[in-house]
């Protein structure tokens, strides 16, 4: 299917030209089929409900066709853009899965049983197996029991696990349960935007063969051989871009050959060139107008250093330079300077409000204290995207109770817990997790899924805060519909008690990140 | 007048547990610890015997004593200072803490601020940095680069013996990344042709009298995991491990140097 990206004199004119600028309408959801064929330009932008998004290649606009990242490789029809969609910064939101469903009637590639199924071996055309996809934006990761770490080799978990709840049946199915014939765990998680990955795979900062925040083995490039910062997918299974891309062919595209050394530098050196960052707000405020602040949209951004933590004021994580401060005691003339005045405090809240930090595994067990009085930045500090910096797996309660978003359980309740739920028992040898005790419920054990560490059950690695507007939901399981209840989530996690008006600044900075 | 007497007696029995030790006292003891705000950063404490102590402050991750965790017990040594009372409680120098690692739910003292307590020295404020870490070393690209001044050292020779330090019954943590990669620097300069790791198991003689005692396998866990992530992390010459058992030693002097692993490299 080929449905229309640009307007359509665009599609006469050359790459050449494309290379200037490419501008998709308010209110379109562009969507890239793979192998489609169309050249995508150094710059295009998008609009979404928050303005508009800008993509830019700096490397110049490229030819898609014959492009390993575009074009359909192995058997479910997939490539990479399928689930790394320009329109929705390299990401895919829930807003655009639901608009695939309903154009193909769930005939789209995304939606194969694979992992883009609650389970495979549910009926394919029932909107009802695919209800983690559909209701938020989740694929299956089918991840192996006892695990294995990022070099493929057995671990022996610090834990025992049990499924104390299988809606989706994938975890007690006598083929792809925990006990079954392929001895997998089934977890759902959103996918990450392959955009902005210069600052994301940068082992500039905090890189030493030992993990930072643990002293066990890092990772380990397996093309170069040199420790990595371990901060890509929600497990960071996966130690370099290349070997995502192989992970990812061999099961999202479900490819039973490798990627040949031209696909994987073809990909490698796509995502590295590629920015991704909102460039307009709803309030018809430009992100790169001239003499705004440094750190907005998606040429800013491409401009920053790696490596750099930016939790400090000289480097901020995000810097504003107080450019859209207003003058105390002065009133903003209009709309537009009214938001601008409020992304800058939402910028100051997430800098400089000060809030107890308690209980986070992999952050007050870093030498810092539990409880630390910090800010947002402490754990967001990475410059540019607010990542951690390194080896940036915490547990902020997005997955594990007693946090983790639930429905509430009576006899009056009509939504049921739509995720799996485990019973994780540490072993009584082993010191207890310092927050959670030796007995942890999750929703996904995240990193312990790959380190067999109970320290990491329900630990993730932070996603970045780049084209947040366009790839609703947010956190690797989903739970925080909007930006609106991210904040919230945080808000209760940590009684931070932000004000209406600190919440939704708050919102707005993150909105034109 | 005998009530009088029993009143007096009381109130000297009272300050008498009040009063601090004389400076110079060696202490050790176990005790929730308990944090204060203050309008900068907080400050840490904990309390033994009826009386106060100042353990350190908030800082960050380069801090050369670094806060324990409510929610958990602290193993405190230190002496008695004369300096002035911080945030309330008296000063402990050579201050070693460790977290203990079963959960306390009695450790949840966080005391609200006092405008009597000023925090006026923390090398780092609450939110982000001036650009430089607490103690020494700058945040940049690359990692963190020490701020102190490199003495031309002569090339290590000869048998190198290496301690790595642990908190009470635990094994690899957030501060042994240097020390590992210490390891297998020297391992590299004196080239190294075989390695021993040594685990020890220590014990803590309290001040109370009192002897805490690491697990019994804490020894063979610590060797085991020193010695494969040494391995892993590219140090191929034999790796011969032993262990130690260290209990009796323990005498409330700097006991914490018991809790260790003691890597030997032999050229």
């Amino acid at each position: 299917m080929n449905l229309p990206r640009l307007p359509w004199p665009l599609k006469t004119l050359s790459l050449a030209s494309l290379a200037c600028m490419a501008t998709a309408a308010h209110g379109e959801r562009p969507w890239w089929s793979p192998g489609d064929g169309d050249p995508l330009p150094a710059y295009v932008e998008y609009g979404n409900h928050a303005g508009r998004l800008g993509v830019l290649n700096t490397d110049g606009a490229i030819q898609t066709r014959g492009h390993a990242f575009f074009e359909p490789i192995g058997p479910t029809g997939r490539a990479c853009v399928s689930c790394h969609q320009p329109a929705d910064g390299m990401s895919l939101s829930l807003e655009t899965i639901r608009a695939r469903w309903k154009v193909t009637n769930g005939k789209d590639p995304i939606f194969h049983m694979y992992d883009g199924a609650n389970c495979p071996h549910l009926p394919p055309e029932d909107p009802a197996s695919h209800s983690l996809l559909l209701e938020r934006g989740l694929f299956r990761i089918a991840l192996p029991w006892p695990p294995r770490n990022e070099r493929g080799d057995p671990v022996e978990p610090e834990f025992t696990i049990e499924v104390v709840r299988d809606p989706t049946g994938c975890n007690t199915h006598p083929v792809y349960g925990i006990d079954g014939q392929r001895r997998e765990i089934s977890v759902y998680r959103r996918p990450r935007p392959a955009a902005n990955l210069r600052y994301v795979a940068s082992s500039r900062f905090g890189v030493s063969p030992f993990i930072g925040k643990t002293g066990q083995l890092a990772a380990v490039d397996p093309d170069t051989g040199r420790p990595v910062n371990m901060n890509m997918m929600a497990d960071a299974r996966e130690p370099s871009l290349r070997s995502q891309a192989r992970g990812a062919a061999r099961t999202h595209l479900q490819l039973g050959t490798l990627l040949t050394r031209e696909q994987l530098d073809q990909i490698e050196k796509f995502e590295l060139q590629l920015y991704a960052a909102q460039v307009e707000s709803r309030h018809g405020v430009r992100m790169d107008e001239p003499d705004g602040p440094s750190s907005l949209g998606p040429r800013n951004l491409a401009k920053g250093e790696d490596g750099v933590l930016g939790n400090n004021t000289t480097r901020y994580v995000f810097p504003m330079e107080d450019k859209w401060a207003l003058p105390e005691g002065r009133e903003p003339a209009n709309e537009a300077e009214a938001h601008r005045a409020s992304v800058q405090r939402g910028h100051d809240v997430f800098f400089f409000r000060t809030f107890w930090i308690s209980d986070a595994m992999h952050i007050n067990t870093v030498g810092l204290g539990n409880p630390i009085k910090r800010t947002c930045a402490t754990c967001h500090g990475m410059h540019m995207t607010g990542m951690d910096t390194a080896n940036g797996w915490m547990d902020l309660g997005t997955t594990n109770h007693p946090w983790a978003l639930e429905p509430p359980e009576s006899p009056w309740a009509k939504e049921l817990p739509p995720l799996p739920l485990f019973k994780i028992t540490c072993r009584a040898d082993l010191p207890p997790h310092p927050f959670l005790g030796r007995v942890i419920y999750t929703q996904d054990p995240g990193r312990a899924l790959i380190s067999g560490k109970c320290d990491d059950v329900g630990a993730i690695v932070i996603q970045q805060f780049r084209a947040l507007s366009a790839r609703a939901p947010y956190f690797s399981n989903g739970s925080a519909a909007n930006l609106r209840e991210l904040v919230d989530f945080y808000d209760r996690r940590f009684n931070i008690r932000l004000t209406e008006q600190e919440k939704q600044d708050l919102v707005n900075f993150l909105e034109v990140l | 007048m005998k009530r009088l007497l029993q009143a007096a007696l009381l109130a000297a029995v009272n300050t008498a547990v009040l009063a601090a030790p004389s400076p110079g006292t060696r202490l050790s003891f176990v005790a929730c610890p308990i944090i204060r705000d203050t309008r900068s950063v907080p400050c840490w404490l904990s309390e033994y015997e009826g009386q106060l102590y100042y353990l350190t402050i908030q800082s960050d991750v380069s801090a050369p004593v670094q806060p324990p965790m409510l929610g958990h017990q602290v193993l405190v040594e230190g002496v008695v200072s004369d300096a002035a009372p911080i945030c309330g409680g008296v000063v402990l120098s050579e201050v070693n803490l460790s977290v203990m690692p079963e959960r306390d739910a009695n450790c949840n003292t966080l005391l609200p601020a006092d405008e009597r307590y000023v925090i006026d020295f923390n090398p780092r404020p609450p939110g982000p940095s001036s650009g430089r870490l607490a103690f020494g070393g700058q945040a940049r690209a690359g990692g963190v680069e020490p701020d102190r001044p490199r003495r031309q050292a002569a090339p290590p020779s000869g048998e190198q013996m290496i301690d790595i330090h642990f908190d009470f019954d635990r094994g690899v943590s957030f501060r042994h990344p240097s020390d590992l990669s210490g390891v297998l620097a020297r391992a590299r300069q004196v080239d190294a042709r075989q390695a021993r790791v040594i685990g020890h198991r220590g014990a803590h003689r309290l001040s109370n009298g009192t002897l805490l005692r690491e697990s019994e396998n804490i020894a063979q866990r610590r060797a085991d995991e020193i010695a494969s992530l040494l391995a892993g992390a590219g140090l191929t010459i034999p790796i011969q491990k032993e262990v130690r058992d260290t209990v009796d030693e323990a005498d409330g002097f700097e006991d914490w140097r018991s809790r260790r692993v003691t890597v030997v490299l032999t050229p």
